[in-house]
């Protein structure tokens, strides 16, 4: 798995996972860290797919959920742009964040620790937590 | 899913030797397939068979809705496996030839192509590489707008930078093109990120066959699934 940046987004992909998956979740992300900024351009669906070697219909899978989302647009015979709705940003930032924290409560529940002390445990590490 | 190519119950012996043994499959119209399988398994067969060059002992075959003929070939570009090109050509000539032989051959895409494989119009066949007669062999095949693009083993045998060419121009040539394309390959590894489909065969029967993306969420890559099924 090695690590490929296209059009300042960094990606990396698994071939036994769904890649148009993968390629969704990364430009999520990289919108969410300022990696590919508000209103700037993406690449087109070749040069993503040339840029990660894959095949164009995955890559326009991955684009045609983006802009369901409203994180893109596409302008008319000038291309795909990241949204320049900072709200849009916002909300992706803070589902990533729940999906990260879902993930990691999901892992301590299975190791069998209360909710107590997860919290307990935040603290501990200089993690606010009530 | 609208399949380009059906097969049902597919059969040819070679002598005592079954080639393909009752193989049944549906190819998806406009999508990437992989035809998989160890040597032997039938793969070649089965993409001859689809130009004609080979009949069935029995079974029906049916591509773009009609049989394999000589005038359905109008419709498919076919590479074959083990191709070569006229040694007496150079790449001129080539896709001269292309432009007044092959229905559907677009002389200025068969140009953007040799110069994107990295050829040019005065190199000889006859003191070209393997590797770059096989990126002509290609350009003269995506040079050609038609329905079906069949290519048999395009990457055996071919040094890395040619493979990585090959690769970039079938993602340009997919990206502009509603072809159905089928694809045999044993180069699994650098090439299982460019197909939606995949068949996987096995002593001339279809082993395993679905969209890889499906396949991959439900067991994983490609090359996981080969080790699978052949190992």
């Amino acid at each position: 798995m090695n690590e490929t940046t296209v059009g300042g987004m960094k990606f990396v992909l698994d071939l036994s996972q769904p890649l148009y998956e993968q390629v969704l979740a990364q430009v999520r992300s990289s919108i969410a860290k300022g990696e590919i900024a508000l209103g700037e351009k993406i690449p087109s669906v070749r040069e993503m797919a040339q840029g990660l070697k894959i095949n164009p219909n995955t890559v326009m899978r991955a684009y045609q959920e983006l802009e369901r989302d409203q994180l893109t647009e596409t302008r008319r015979g000038q291309g795909t742009f990241i949204t320049t709705d900072s709200e849009k940003v916002r909300t992706i930032r803070y589902r990533l964040a729940e999906e990260a924290v879902d993930e990691f409560l999901a892992k301590l529940g299975s190791l069998g620790f209360t909710a107590s002390e997860v919290a307990a445990i935040l603290r501990s590490k200089g993690g606010e937590a009530r | 899913m609208k399949s380009a190519i059906h097969a049902a119950n597919l059969t040819k012996k070679y002598g005592k030797r079954m080639a393909l043994a009752g193989l049944d499959v549906d190819i998806p119209e406009h999508a990437v397939t992989a035809i998989l399988g160890p040597n032997g398994a039938g793969k070649s067969t089965f993409m001859r068979m689809l130009t004609g060059l080979v009949s069935p002992d029995q079974g029906t075959l049916s591509i773009l809705g009609q049989y394999p003929s000589w005038q359905l070939n109008a419709s498919i570009s076919y590479l074959p496996d083990r191709a070569r090109w006229f040694e007496s050509h150079r790449v001129e000539h080539a896709v001269e030839w292309g432009a007044s032989l092959l229905p559907g051959f677009d002389k200025d895409r068969a140009w953007e192509l040799v110069r994107a494989l990295g050829l040019d119009a005065e190199m000889d066949v006859r003191g070209m590489s393997k590797g770059q007669e096989a990126r002509l062999m290609l350009a003269i095949c995506l040079a050609r707008d038609v329905p079906l693009l069949v290519l048999d083993e395009p990457f055996s045998g071919i040094d890395m930078i040619s493979r990585e060419k090959i690769v970039a121009a079938l993602i340009d040539s997919f990206s502009e093109r509603r072809q159905t394309v089928l694809i045999c390959t044993h180069e699994i590894a650098e090439t299982e990120s460019l197909f939606d489909y995949a068949v996987f065969m096995k002593d001339g029967r279809n082993a395993m066959s679905g969209h890889v993306e499906e396949l991959r969420a439900s067991r994983g890559s490609v090359q996981d699934i080969y080790r699978q099924l052949y190992s």
